[in-house]
């Protein structure tokens, strides 16, 4: 009984406190990202002859995002009977999008127009053994243009 | 330049369009419907095929793992309780139909322990509290009755039998999750459980009533137990779904429509217990 009550009491904060960090999340990315359009991204390997400076650098970003008691739970049971885990979906779309945003804050910072050979690469790094709770690391990392 | 650029691509590609909340109740409406389900159709089968242990192999699997505290007293007192006791389930036994080869064997404990059970092997325990709070024979020997009603019909083994079997098929559904889910999947696993047991008091309570009635002739005292119960019953109690046994006020109820199915031949008796089933510093008390 107490244990259900736990668990009831455990779903709602996880779902309540997820809830409002993941659409206060959204909302910061897509203003980020309206205010870094002009750096632009791409995933080719070689720099167009035309646009080539000498002066290239690494930029990486990388985000850790842990998943709530909620998502959490609502995997556990789709990992029962299959199909698409939405609970995730949301929050490795969320990893994604600012580490591109953070790879892009140190371009920027650079003063690199554009970055080449965009990767982004996904690890966990918490599986979530018994009573953990899994996140997920998030790194995008490219080549960096300075114009001289 | 002109050739490369970053469009600005729609938000929603990459995330099902699924409310999170929907998805949850469906996930968990179903997985718990199943485990229910499962667990219904698991303790049915165990508990049907438990029933063809016979009753002496359920007698000596007890006797290798007698508890120590069900070792016959050396006290004199308790010795005569205990006499008291056998000789009041062996009147029972022989209005109950028992079937060959099961006998009732009734345990007497000095603990304050309001509460009487039944367990394998045809064992029934009488703690002293019960004794204390007993107003008359009557209303001791529907609790006397209502456990070896238990006994009669191998409610012990069949407890046993759908325990192990359920503990074991849910405990193998425990890999594929975590701790949350084991416990959530534990929980739900129970509620059937629950609902077993309370079938088997209410069952145990008709075969005892049906006893009284023709031991004594009536069923008078019969409900000291529960009344006495219920007024103990703290006020924030248990919903009926999460008990293991019937509300009080149920088991009141159904022993006063007996009463009122079987009235009578005459005016109902009601048999004093004996002076020395009560403990000594009760008596004093009262003196």
């Amino acid at each position: 009984m107490f244990e259900l009550i736990l668990t009831l009491v455990l779903l709602v904060i996880g779902f309540v406190f997820g809830q409002i960090a993941e659409k206060r999340h959204f909302r910061s990315i897509i203003q980020r990202e309206a205010e870094t359009r002009d750096l632009l991204c791409f995933n080719e390997r070689r720099i167009p002859q035309d646009m080539f400076s000498p002066h290239v650098t690494l930029v990486c970003g990388s985000v850790v995002v842990s998943v709530d008691f909620f998502k959490h739970f609502v995997a556990t049971l789709r990992n029962l009977v299959g199909g698409r885990v939405s609970a995730y979906e949301s929050l490795l779309e969320r990893a994604r999008r600012e580490a591109v945003l953070r790879m892009k804050a140190q371009a920027l910072a650079q003063g690199a127009t554009s970055v080449w050979n965009v990767r982004v690469e996904t690890s966990s790094i918490h599986q979530g053994q018994r009573q953990g709770i899994g996140a997920v690391e998030v790194m995008a990392y490219g080549t960096a243009l300075v114009p001289r | 330049m002109g050739a490369y650029e970053n469009r600005t691509v729609p938000e929603g590609i990459n995330v099902s369009p699924v409310h999170p909340l929907k998805d949850f109740a469906v996930l968990l409406f179903g997985v718990s419907l199943s485990v229910i389900a499962f667990v219904i159709v698991l303790a049915l089968l165990a508990g049907y095929l438990v029933r063809y242990v016979p009753f002496s192999y359920e007698q000596s699997l007890v006797s290798r793992a007698v508890a120590p505290w069900l070792e016959p007293s050396t006290d004199p007192l308790d010795q005569q309780r205990q006499r008291y006791l056998q000789s009041l389930a062996d009147r029972l036994s022989s209005v109950m139909n028992l079937p060959d080869g099961m006998q009732v064997t009734v345990h007497y404990v000095q603990k304050d322990t309001v509460n009487a059970m039944a367990t394998l092997g045809g064992h029934v325990v009488v703690f002293q509290g019960l004794l204390d709070v007993m107003p008359n024979e009557n209303a001791l020997a529907m609790v006397l009755a209502h456990e070896m009603a238990h006994v009669r019909y191998r409610h012990p083994i069949v407890a046993t039998g759908r325990g192990f079997a359920v503990t074991l098929a849910l405990s193998a559904l425990a890999g594929i999750g975590d701790g949350v889910m084991e416990r959530w999947v534990g929980q739900m696993g129970i509620l059937p459980m629950l609902s077993f047991s309370r079938s088997q008091e209410t069952e145990a309570d008709a075969l005892a009533l049906e006893s009284l009635q023709q031991s004594y002739g009536h069923v008078e005292g019969a409900a000291a137990l529960f009344e006495y119960a219920a007024a103990e019953t703290p006020v924030l109690s248990l919903p009926t779904l999460l008990a293991t046994h019937p509300d009080h006020e149920d088991r009141i109820r159904r022993i006063q429509v007996f009463a009122q199915e079987h009235p009578p031949a005459m005016a109902p008796q009601l048999q004093p217990l004996p002076d020395y089933m009560k403990s000594k510093a009760k008596s004093n008390e009262s003196q």
